[in-house]
C-alpha cells in the first residue's frame, strides 16, 4: 500500500514539474491590430491623409519565427507558419515553446509564405488551401488580405482589394521583419494599418490581386507597420 | 479469475479488430512503363492507396465540388477522349459559361512539372483548386467544398477509410483527388507495343514515325510526346481573347505567347487542338506547321523553317500519331466513372 502511495506522489510530482516546465519554456504571442492607438474594428470608418476607409477582411501570415536572446544564442521555431485571421480571435494568440528562460532582445519574423512551402503541394493546418489564402490560377500563398472599402474607390461597391504575395523572384514579396525588445514571457506584436494607408492613395490604388511590383510596394510598406508594445 | 482473463482476452481482440479496421490501407504500387523517366510526381508525399485512389475517383466524377452541384470534374474531362472536352474550342462550365482556354488532356501528370496551358500551377496537388474556384467553371469556394463534404456522411466514412481520420480537410481532399489523377498512366499504345517489340509498324505508320522524329520530336519529346517547356508555335493571335499565354504568370515579355507543349497521346480523339481549340483536325494542325506560322519575336527556333510535307507526307504523319491511340486507357473501366 505504502508503495502504491510513493508511486502516486512521485507521478504527480513528475507531472506538476513537466507543467510548470512547460509554462515556463512557452512564449505568449497576442497579436494587436490597430489604427494608430486605436483597437481596429471592422466596418468602422477610420480616416487616412487621403481618405476615409473602412475595413472588411484582414488576414496575413507571420512565419519563420527567430527568437534573439540577450546572450546571442537564437530560437528558431520549426514549422512556423501563423495565420492571423482579424475574425478569428484564436488566431490572434499563440504560444511557441522556447529553449531557454533567457531575457530576449530582438524578434525576427516573415510576413508572408516562404518559397519552400509555396511549391510543396497540399499542406495542412494554417497552410491548408481551404483558408483562402492561396492563387488558384497561378499557385502561391497569399502573404496578406486586406480588403475594404472606401468612397475614394471609384470601383464596383466602393471596393479596395490588396491581396500581396508572390513566392518568385523578381516579385519575392515576403518580408523580414527586426524588432528589438526586451520582453521575456510574452510579445504583444501589434500591427498597426494606419501606417500603411498613410502612404497609399485609394483612389488611385485599389486593387492588387497578382504578384508583381505594385505588391511588392506594399510588401516593402508592411515592414514598418510592426511594433511591439 | 476466470471471467477477467476471458474478459481482457475478449477486450483485447476487440481492440485489435477495431485498431487494424482503422489503420489499414491497401497499398498501390505506382508502375513505371518501360523506357518512361522517373515521375516527378513525389509519391512520398502522397502513398497512393486503393481507398485514397476511389475516393479520388468518386470527387473526381462528383459534382457536389460545384457550386449549384452541375459540374464535376469529368464534364470537361471525359475518359473516353483522353479526359479532355472533346467538340468544344473553349471549355464550358457553370450556367454555361465559356472559358478562355481550350481544357487539356489529364494523361502521365506524374511525369509533369506543371500545369495548365500557361504552366500558372506549380504542384498537381494544388492544381484541382483553379478549376473549384474559376467562376466560369465550377465557381465555387474551396471552404464551401469542405464543409459540404464535410456534412456528407458518405464522404466521412471514405475519409475516415482512406485516411484514418473523422474531420476532411482541404489538404486530404486535394490529396485524394491527386491519387485518381497521377494514376491516369497511357502507355499501351500500338507506337508503345511496337517500340517494346510486340507488334509491328505499318509501311505508313513507319514513314509517318520517321517524319516526326525529323520534324516534331525536338518538342514533342518521346515517350511522353510533351515536355515540360513553353513554346510559341507560330498561332496568329485570336484576337478575340488576346491570350498572351505564359506572359501572364511570369509578366516576362520573353514568354508573350508561349503555351505548354501538350502531350500528343491519344491524339485522334483529344480534338479540338491547340490551346483555343481552333484546329478541328489533325490535318489542320499539319497544315498551319506546313505553311501557317505566323513570325514573331517569341517564336519557337524550331519553327523558323516551314516544315513543307508533301499530301502523301501529311497522310503519313497523321497515320503515325494515330498510333498513340491507347484504347486500354481509355476504355479501362478502373478509371470510369465509379458505378455502385
Amino acid at each position: 500500500m505504502t508503495k502504491k502511495i510513493v508511486l502516486f506522489i512521485l507521478c504527480f510530482l513528475f507531472f506538476k514539474s513537466a507543467i510548470a516546465q512547460k509554462e515556463k519554456d512557452s512564449l505568449c504571442f497576442r497579436i494587436k491590430l490597430k489604427w494608430k492607438t486605436e483597437n481596429l474594428e471592422l466596418n468602422k470608418n477610420y480616416c487616412s491623409k487621403n481618405d476615409t476607409l473602412q475595413f472588411s477582411l484582414l488576414k496575413f501570415y507571420v512565419s519563420g519565427i527567430e527568437i534573439n536572446y540577450d546572450d546571442g544564442s537564437i530560437y528558431k521555431e520549426k514549422n512556423s507558419y501563423h495565420l492571423i485571421d482579424f475574425e478569428d480571435d484564436n488566431s490572434k494568440i499563440f504560444t511557441i515553446s522556447k529553449k531557454e528562460n533567457k531575457s530576449i532582445s530582438k524578434l525576427v519574423f516573415n510576413v508572408g509564405v516562404d518559397s519552400l512551402a509555396s511549391v510543396s503541394g497540399a499542406l495542412s493546418g494554417d497552410l491548408d488551401l481551404q483558408n483562402g489564402m492561396y492563387w488558384a490560377w497561378q499557385s502561391g500563398y497569399i502573404n496578406m488580405k486586406i480588403e475594404g472599402k472606401s468612397n475614394s474607390c471609384k470601383t464596383r461597391k466602393n471596393a479596395f482589394q490588396f491581396h500581396i504575395g508572390g513566392y518568385l523572384e523578381p516579385d519575392y514579396a515576403i518580408r523580414k521583419i527586426n524588432i528589438n525588445c526586451n520582453n521575456k514571457n510574452q510579445i504583444d506584436l501589434v500591427m498597426d494599418l494606419s501606417k500603411l494607408f498613410e502612404e497609399i492613395n485609394l483612389s488611385k490604388k485599389n486593387s492588387i490581386m497578382i504578384p508583381g511590383k505594385e505588391a511588392l510596394k506594399i510588401a516593402d510598406l508592411s515592414t514598418k507597420i510592426f511594433t511591439i508594445e | 479469475m476466470r471471467k477477467t482473463l476471458l474478459l481482457l482476452g475478449f477486450s483485447i481482440s476487440i481492440f485489435g479488430i477495431l485498431a487494424f479496421s482503422k489503420s489499414y490501407f491497401t497499398p498501390i504500387y505506382f508502375e513505371i512503363p518501360k523506357g518512361f523517366p522517373k515521375p516527378i510526381y513525389n509519391f512520398k508525399d502522397n502513398p497512393l492507396t486503393e481507398e485514397c485512389f476511389q475516393l479520388g475517383r468518386k470527387l473526381f466524377y462528383d459534382p457536389i465540388l460545384s457550386k449549384d452541384s452541375t459540374i464535376s470534374c469529368a464534364s470537361c474531362h471525359l475518359q473516353q477522349t483522353g479526359f479532355t472536352h472533346v467538340d468544344h474550342d473553349l471549355s464550358h462550365g457553370i450556367d454555361g459559361e465559356i472559358g478562355t482556354r481550350n481544357s487539356l488532356t489529364l494523361q502521365n501528370l506524374a511525369w509533369s512539372k506543371t500545369f495548365m496551358w500557361d504552366g500558372g500551377i506549380n504542384h498537381l496537388d494544388v492544381q484541382a483548386i483553379a478549376p473549384i474556384t474559376s467562376e466560369v467553371e465550377m465557381n465555387e469556394n474551396f471552404e464551401n467544398v469542405i464543409n459540404k463534404l464535410n456534412q456528407n456522411q458518405e464522404y466521412k466514412d471514405l475519409f475516415r477509410k482512406a485516411f484514418g481520420t473523422k474531420k476532411i480537410t482541404g489538404q486530404l481532399t486535394l490529396k485524394a483527388i491527386s491519387q485518381f489523377v497521377v494514376s491516369l498512366t497511357t502507355s499501351n499504345s500500338k507506337y508503345d507495343k511496337v517500340i517494346r517489340k510486340e507488334e509491328k509498324f505499318t509501311d505508313m505508320e513507319q514513314k509517318g514515325y520517321n517524319l516526326f522524329k525529323q520534324n516534331c520530336a525536338s518538342c514533342h519529346k518521346e515517350p511522353l510526346f510533351s515536355s515540360n517547356d513553353f513554346k510559341n508555335n507560330g498561332l496568329q493571335i485570336d484576337i478575340t481573347l488576346n491570350d498572351f499565354g505564359r506572359m501572364k504568370i511570369t509578366q516576362n515579355p520573353k514568354d508573350s505567347l508561349l503555351f505548354k507543349v501538350p502531350t500528343l497521346r491519344n491524339i485522334e480523339f483529344t480534338f479540338p487542338y491547340m490551346h483555343d481549340g481552333r484546329f478541328k483536325t489533325l490535318n489542320e494542325v499539319i497544315k498551319h506547321y506546313n505553311s501557317g506560322i505566323q513570325k514573331s519575336k517569341t517564336l519557337s527556333k524550331e519553327l523558323l523553317i516551314p516544315l513543307n510535307l508533301s499530301d502523301n507526307q501529311r497522310i503519313e504523319l497523321v497515320s503515325f500519331l494515330k498510333t498513340l491511340t491507347d484504347n486500354e486507357f481509355l476504355f479501362n473501366p478502373k478509371y470510369s466513372f465509379p458505378k455502385k
